[in-house]
């Protein structure tokens, strides 16, 4: 029983990838920021699918406690907020004393972050599933040649570029972007010239656990809210961020758009193995180029 | 040469530590019993990822994949081919190594992070196929009730032959972490650069030590196959990777019998922590955390420091 | 009255010198291995509970033979490994007299097969897999819920009267989504030959996006849709059909659409007009017995329940009453008692298929709808497919299983 899509028209294809896009919005927040964290404090860190889950929950939440029209949007701002909270405590009590141990020492210590998060969230939350209405300004679809294009999609890829803006301004523009690139290049010399690394690794932490909230608080309206949302975007996360080029801001939106358009493209090909090729992409990108497409900026 | 006089007394420990296990089956429940068997292949499966993590500073981050593949080789071969049934038992582990082999090629050529994430995605590759190929795998559903040889499936035939080929398979992995061979693998752990320039293969001996590290990985699917007669992709997914890795970990990675240790507690620890409540993820998480605060060496990497600072032996002949 | 105080007093040692030995008899030890973390923990949270309240009323009664039920969980984490010796630890250390569980299909395969060898009955609670009173059925496993080829079937019937011919099929790319596009395909040819297949979309498990493929079938200007997506998928994909219109342009259908555990979620948000099937609804058959029931899961857990809860409530009651039957706990006869066995339930008398082992369900179809004093979306013009109507025949089980 397998078929492949027959009949695709060129305003069809057109609305495949605008929605394809959007998709490929909440993967880059996501990966940014968990490229940010690897790419400067070094840290490998599992528990950003947790901090996404995390967002998304708050949402709920909040969306629910506030409730009416404002709901959604007092979430949207608060739940990444929370998350950054969360993270900030983590930072400061825990993973601040760990930044010279090794990688994968640092690996684990955020797997056993996932560990107690996924639990914590089944003991808040609950397992029944939980969803998010979107707001009404953005309920309903737009029609483009016929077809409907969700309005709340078109939000996403206004977001998506806005993200990777503010991003680039923050670590190309910004005092602590320029240290925070110039210390994870070599600690001791910024150290050495009176800088506190410390804090700016804490900001740099803070910030990357705020875009997992912030994917989480984006997605909540199009998807259902359960526990294991942190196990399905991780792997994925960590491919893109490989796959860019580690640290680097376009790198997560390179990756993150060869990840969605790979997922279209692989079930008009091969239905069957759809789920086979983006490990196929990576593992092609990376054969040729093993640090990934762009270059490492940090 | 002291060393004679700690060889006898080695002796004595492993005829004992032998004995024991060889008796176990005598006074144990039966429950016990195969949970040792659970423990034993588990631990040749943490021990085998432990040669090239921990011995050999490679990033092994999927070591779950030539696991299943040793696994779903034999229960394919058993199911599916009118082969004989030992046949398979060889096979699947050097089908194991070949594909450790496979994608050792690809990897060795990056290192540390990079290594283990297209590790990773080869993995995965391998889990998808396996997923998602109904006719031939079973895909989601697994295979289930395979049949096993006589003298394996009569009353605690799986653990004595659980025992034997953990032991002989433990034995072999200890004579390499030993030999020439190994002693240069470690080197390249410690010091790549410099083994480099000195003229060793550096990745010709990773690749190699991959290749060995799939082979008994493949050995431990067998056994699996041996106590549960049953396989599905679960096996070679990422996350029992990550588990794998925490049992080196928990063990102490930087010695040899430190996996097999982290592997008993995390199987007791799932298993009768399982029993109360059901977040031992929740307490496993904390005591994992615990201890890379306080015991990055691992359990037995903790008592070692702590009695080899006592006897005045020195760090690098770690058991 | 001194007399019938006398008397009172003789009734009382009386009661109390037949209930002592009774009570002290060992208990009916039944183990539940299933998952109870993830997404699936929705379902088997009410199965768990529902199991529950049944077996506190029937051990209030004074149990089963004059022993008490008494039941352990353990949960599997979705991982059959680790549900593999989960059951093992019941049936060797706890010595369960028998297991139920669960809701992955290769967790129950796993264990189904490890009961064959430990003659220990396994009541299967939730996994939807026909493999497992069909092609894999032996003597020691029964199901307790409807399977893909039961909700196939269901849905051919209901789809059959409908004047639909150009079908597209879409779904989650794994076991259980093809086995029920297939079960719904298969029995609809033979029911309406001059169905058509316009052609078919999958996407892969963990999809989150539903929209272009959504599109993608819009285009293709079907008269309905086959839906076969599952579990956590069926909330973001309805939410995906009412932001597209989808329902409003072609109509679809879906197996487990209308549930509680979908539509709840969703609130006012989810579509209408989508078929859907259930075994179950709290409001849904109107009968004294549901409501009875309804009342008590309310009272004692302080939620409506969802289709696991009538999984549960069952598996107590054939439990009870084959233990009755058989009247000795003997798993052998146990068995022998269970197979015909039929027992009352909120959905009315269920009995299970001596062949397969397979507890004969009745299948509701209805559509989603907004509905007055209700917060969510509920399924109304409701449908009843009878258990008959719904199972795959005896010659079709005898085939799959190479006879």
């Amino acid at each position: 029983m397998h078929g492949f899509i027959s009949q695709i028209s060129l305003p069809s294809l057109l609305q495949q990838i605008l929605v394809g896009l959007s998709r490929t919005t909440i993967l880059f927040i996501v990966a940014s920021g968990l490229s940010l964290v690897l790419g400067v404090l070094r840290i490998p860190n599992l528990a950003h699918g947790s901090f996404y889950m995390i967002g998304a929950f708050l949402t709920y939440s909040v969306a629910a406690a506030v409730g009416g029209k404002a709901g959604f949007w007092v979430a949207m701002v608060a739940a990444p907020i929370g998350v950054a909270l969360i993270s900030l405590v983590m930072e400061r009590g825990l993973f601040c004393h760990l930044y010279d141990r090794e990688h994968l020492m640092l690996l684990l210590f955020t797997f056993s972050f996932t560990l107690v998060f996924g639990d914590l969230v089944k003991i808040i939350w609950g397992s029944d599933f939980r969803s998010v209405s979107i707001p009404p300004v953005f309920q309903g679809s737009l029609s483009i040649f016929g077809l409907p294009l969700p309005r709340y999609n078109l939000f996403l890829l206004v977001i998506g570029p806005l993200v990777a803006l503010g991003l680039w301004i923050l670590t190309q523009k910004t005092k602590i972007g320029k240290i925070a690139r110039a210390a994870a290049v070599d600690r001791e010399m910024v150290g050495a010239v009176g800088i506190n690394v410390s804090l700016v690794f804490s900001a740099v932490f803070v910030i990357g656990c705020f875009l997992a909230g912030l994917g989480g608080a984006l997605v909540a309206p199009t998807q259902n809210i359960t526990q294991g949302m942190d196990h399905s975007i991780i792997m994925e996360a960590f491919l893109i961020v490989i796959v860019g080029g580690l640290g680097n801001i376009w790198g997560a939106l390179l990756g993150a758009l060869i990840f969605g358009l790979t997922d279209a493209v692989g079930i008009l090909l091969w239905p069957q193995f759809a789920i086979v090729f983006p490990y196929a992409v990576v593992v092609t990108i990376l054969m040729f180029r093993p640090r990934g497409l762009l270059k490492s900026t940090w | 040469m002291p060393d004679q006089k700690i060889d006898v007394q080695k002796i004595f420990w492993v005829m004992g530590i032998g004995l024991l296990f060889l008796l176990l089956p005598r006074f144990l429940p039966r429950f016990y019993v195969y949970l040792t068997a659970l423990i034993l292949l588990t631990g040749l499966l943490a021990t085998s990822l432990n040669l090239v993590l921990g011995f050999g500073g490679m990033y092994q981050f999927h070591h779950a994949v030539f696991y299943g593949v040793g696994a779903y080789s034999l229960a394919l071969m058993l199911t599916k081919s009118g082969l004989p049934v030992w046949t398979g038992f060889i096979a699947a582990p050097l089908i194991s190594a070949i594909v450790g082999y496979i994608i050792g090629l690809i990897c060795v050529r990056l290192s540390k992070l990079y290594f283990g994430m297209l590790q990773i995605s080869l993995g995965s590759l391998v889990w998808a196929i396996v997923f998602r190929w109904y006719s031939f795998t079973g895909g989601d559903d697994g295979i289930h009730g395979i049949p096993l040889p006589k003298i394996l499936s009569v009353s605690h035939g799986a653990y004595y032959f659980t025992l034997i080929i953990t032991a002989i398979s433990l034995y072999l992995m200890f004579r390499i972490v030993h030999s020439p061979f190994g002693r240069t693998f470690q080197a390249i752990r410690d010091n790549p650069e410099r083994c480099e320039a000195i003229g060793i293969h550096v990745r010709r001996h990773q690749l190699a030590g991959e290749v060995i590290a799939g082979f008994f990985a493949g050995i431990a699917g067998t056994l699996f196959v041996t106590v549960e007669a049953s396989v599905f992709p679960d096996l070679m997914f990422w996350t029992l990777s990550l588990e794998i890795l925490i049992m080196c970990l928990l063990g102490g990675w930087f010695t040899f019998f430190g996996p097999m240790l982290g592997a008993a507690i995390m199987v007791i620890l799932r298993t009768f922590v399982g029993i109360y409540t059901e977040y031992w993820t929740l307490i496993l998480g904390i005591v994992l955390m615990l201890l890379i605060f306080f015991m990055p060496d691992g359990v037995l990497g903790m008592i070692q420091k702590a009695g080899g600072r006592g006897d005045g032996v020195k760090g690098n002949h770690r058991l | 009255m001194k007399r019938a105080f006398g008397m009172f007093v003789c009734e009382m040692v009386f009661i109390v010198l037949m209930v002592a030995p009774l009570v002290a008899a060992d208990p009916i030890k039944v183990g539940i291995v299933d998952c109870y973390t993830g997404p699936p923990s929705t379902y088997t949270n009410d199965v768990r509970d529902a199991f529950q309240l049944a077996v506190d009323k029937i051990n209030a009664k004074g149990g089963v033979l004059g022993r008490k039920i008494e039941f352990t969980t353990r949960d599997s984490k979705f991982k059959v490994d680790l549900g593999l010796s989960a059951a093992k630890e019941l049936i060797m250390r706890e010595k369960v007299n028998l297991l139920m569980g669960t809701i992955n299909s290769a967790e129950a395969l796993a264990i189904s097969d490890l009961c064959k060898t430990e003659k220990i009955p396994l009541l299967v609670t939730f996994s939807k897999s026909d493999a497992i009173t069909g092609e894999k059925g032996h003597r020691y496993v029964f199901s307790m819920n409807e399977n893909t080829s039961m909700a196939g079937k269901a849905a051919a019937v209901a789809l059959s009267k409908k004047p639909y011919t150009k079908y597209w099929i879409g779904g989650d790319d794994y076991e259980y989504g093809h086995a029920i596009a297939d079960g719904v395909w298969q029995n609809l040819k033979k029911l309406k030959p001059d169905v058509e297949l316009l052609g078919q979309t999958w996407w892969k498990v963990g999809e989150s996006d539903f929209t272009p493929f959504i599109t993608a079938m819009i285009s293709a200007k079907p008269d309905a849709v086959i839906i076969a997506t599952g579990g956590k998928n069926c909330v973001p994909f309805l939410k995906a059909a009412e932001t597209t219109g989808f329902n409003k342009r072609v109509p679809f259908y879906m197996h487990t659409a209308t549930e509680l555990s979908t539509l709840q979620p969703l609130g006012m948000d989810a579509p209408e007009g989508v078929l859907g099937t259930s075994n179950y609804f709290f409001y849904y058959p109107d009968s004294p017995e549901n409501k009875e029931f309804v009342k008590e899961f309310q009272q004692a857990f302080g939620r409506p329940p969802k289709v696991g809860a009538l999984y549960g409530y069952i598996t107590a009651a054939f439990i009870a009453k084959a233990y009755e039957k058989a009247g000795t706990i003997d798993t052998e006869k146990f068995i022998d008692a269970l197979e015909g066995m039929t027992v009352d339930s909120p959905v009315g008398k269920l009995t299970i298929r001596p062949y397969d082992h397979q507890v004969m369900l009745p299948m509701f179809m209805g559509v989603t709808q907004k509905s007055p004093g209700y917060d969510f979306l509920i399924a109304s013009d409701i449908i009843t497919i009878s258990g008959e109507d719904v199972m795959p025949t005896i010659e079709e089980i005898k085939k799959s299983r190479g006879q």
